[in-house]
């Protein structure tokens, strides 16, 4: 899967190009380049009715760019961690690392960083797994619990089965 | 009872909602509103009273023909929209989706690398 | 014998039916209830838009499994019960992650209650500062008059601790309070 929408980057945004080069090797890929006025369109496409679309729409209010980059792998070893490093790099000014999180079961690797300079808020999200890359650079302010949950399996609902009645002392 | 006791009740006694917090339940409750009518279905008021029917036609038909570039400019525009509207919507699962599968790794191993 | 959504009883009109706890219609429902849980809410919570917000799932909640309604107890133990859960869902969901807002949204100045003085807004303020399982137990003590033994069945949680609870948060907001105000006869 390759979605590519071309537009003018915003001067905040991270330099992903680096990593075009793993187009080749990935079994499966995706991209997402969204800001300026194909973002502000694409937001007013979303749909009233639907409630996903309706948490979306609140959710990107302030966003100035999102920018995705997500690969996957038949094999091992198709990147490198220079690749990631170069991204790294450019997250050491102005940039904060608020979660690293290793994971030796699945083999996954997740660092989420906040920008703590310049007039804009704006994440950074790096999954690095044996077989899957995926970059995340969103400029602007946005509510990271909401979009969490949107990305979830939401809360679980309540068992208002189990709500029986009271019991009542003898 | 304690004077702190009854403070407490005092200063959590009940609240009434903002206004019409119950006909917005209901309305919820009750089911979203219908869509709103598209343009054209707008124009089958004309055709109602038979009498009308022809006068309503004609003036359909004339109005149709040169609306119908701007019609494809405007499906052109619209099918652009729809697409960029979808990668936003992956986009912002796919970012969703990291930062939850991190929380439910941080809230599992009850540990948090931060630094804020 | 439950009643579902649109069939109307009027309580009011048939005191027999009230006395044996039939449920009303929904609407009413939302209407004699709305208090109770809006107010959970918000003591929990201290916003009053999240407070709406968590108010009004749990009425839509109940729209949906009305028919499992057994009595008029039983709707008043159920709204109690769901809206402390989601609250509490709430608070832990929301917490997570920084917020990359940098404005505060202020409580409305117009909502504020004129007559409530300032030592009410305190203690409110500092209960809505307990952890959160305290912070429901004292609300539903405070708030809803209810006794340990019946928070202990709202909030599943065994008697002891609820009294626990109980005793450390009135522990905890005195010292806080005497620390704030000066000493005060309590």
């Amino acid at each position: 899967m390759c979605m590519l929408v071309g537009t003018a980057g915003y001067g905040q945004a991270l330099d992903l190009k680096r990593l075009d080069k793993l187009a080749d090797k990935a079994s499966s890929k995706a991209e997402v380049t969204l800001d300026g006025s194909v973002l502000k369109l694409a937001a007013k496409f979303l749909s009233g009715d639907d409630p996903d679309e309706v948490k979306i729409k609140k959710l990107v209010t302030n966003l100035k760019g999102i920018y995705v980059k997500t690969f996957e792998f038949e094999k091992e070893g198709e990147y490198s961690e220079s690749d990631i490093s170069a991204i790294r790099k450019q997250l050491e000014t102005g940039w904060s690392r608020i979660v690293g999180v290793q994971s030796k079961k699945d083999g996954e690797n997740a660092e989420v960083y906040l920008k703590t300079g310049g007039p804009d808020g704006g994440i950074a999200i790096i999954c690095a797994g044996a077989k899957e890359l995926t970059i995340v650079n969103i400029v602007g302010k946005i509510d990271l619990d909401e979009l969490s949950e949107l990305g979830g399996m939401g809360v679980p609902k309540i068992d208002v089965e189990k709500v029986k009645p009271p019991k009542k002392d003898d | 009872m304690s004077y702190l006791e009854d403070d407490l009740k005092m200063a959590l006694r009940r609240t009434e909602p903002p206004e019409g917090f119950a006909g917005r339940v209901l309305a919820r409750a009750n089911g979203p509103a219908p869509a709103e009518p598209r343009w054209w279905e707008n124009l089958t008021v004309l055709v109602r009273p038979p009498r009308l029917q022809w006068v309503a036609l004609s003036l359909i038909v004339s109005f149709m023909i040169p609306a119908a570039g701007l019609y494809r400019k405007e499906r052109q525009a619209r099918a652009e929209g729809e697409r960029a509207k979808e990668q936003l919507v992956f986009a912002v699962h796919v970012a969703g989706n990291k930062l939850h599968r991190v929380q439910q790794k941080v809230l599992e191993m009850g540990r948090m690398d931060t630094r804020l | 014998m439950s009643v579902a959504g649109g069939t109307a009883i009027r309580l009011e009109e048939d005191p027999e039916l009230a006395e044996q706890g039939e449920i009303p219609a929904f609407a009413d429902i939302v209407r004699e209830h709305q208090g109770m849980v809006f107010s959970l809410a918000y003591h929990f919570l201290h916003d009053r838009g999240l407070a709406e917000e968590a108010a009004q799932e749990v009425f839509l909640e109940l729209h949906r499994h009305l028919g499992t309604i057994e009595s008029r107890a039983h709707l008043v133990f159920w709204l109690r019960k769901v809206a402390s859960r989601r609250c509490i869902d709430q608070i832990r969901r929301r917490s997570f992650w920084p917020k990359l807002r940098l404005d505060e949204v202020p409580e409305p100045a117009a909502k504020a209650d004129e007559r409530d003085p300032m030592l009410s807004r305190t203690l409110a303020r500092l209960v809505a500062s307990l952890p959160e399982k305290a912070r429901m137990v004292m609300i539903l003590r405070y708030q809803e008059d209810l006794g340990p033994a019946e928070i202990s069945q709202v909030l599943d949680m065994p008697v002891a601790t609820v009294k626990s609870h109980l005793q450390r948060s009135l522990d905890m907001l005195r010292d806080k309070l005497a620390r704030s105000v000066g000493e005060i006869a309590i």
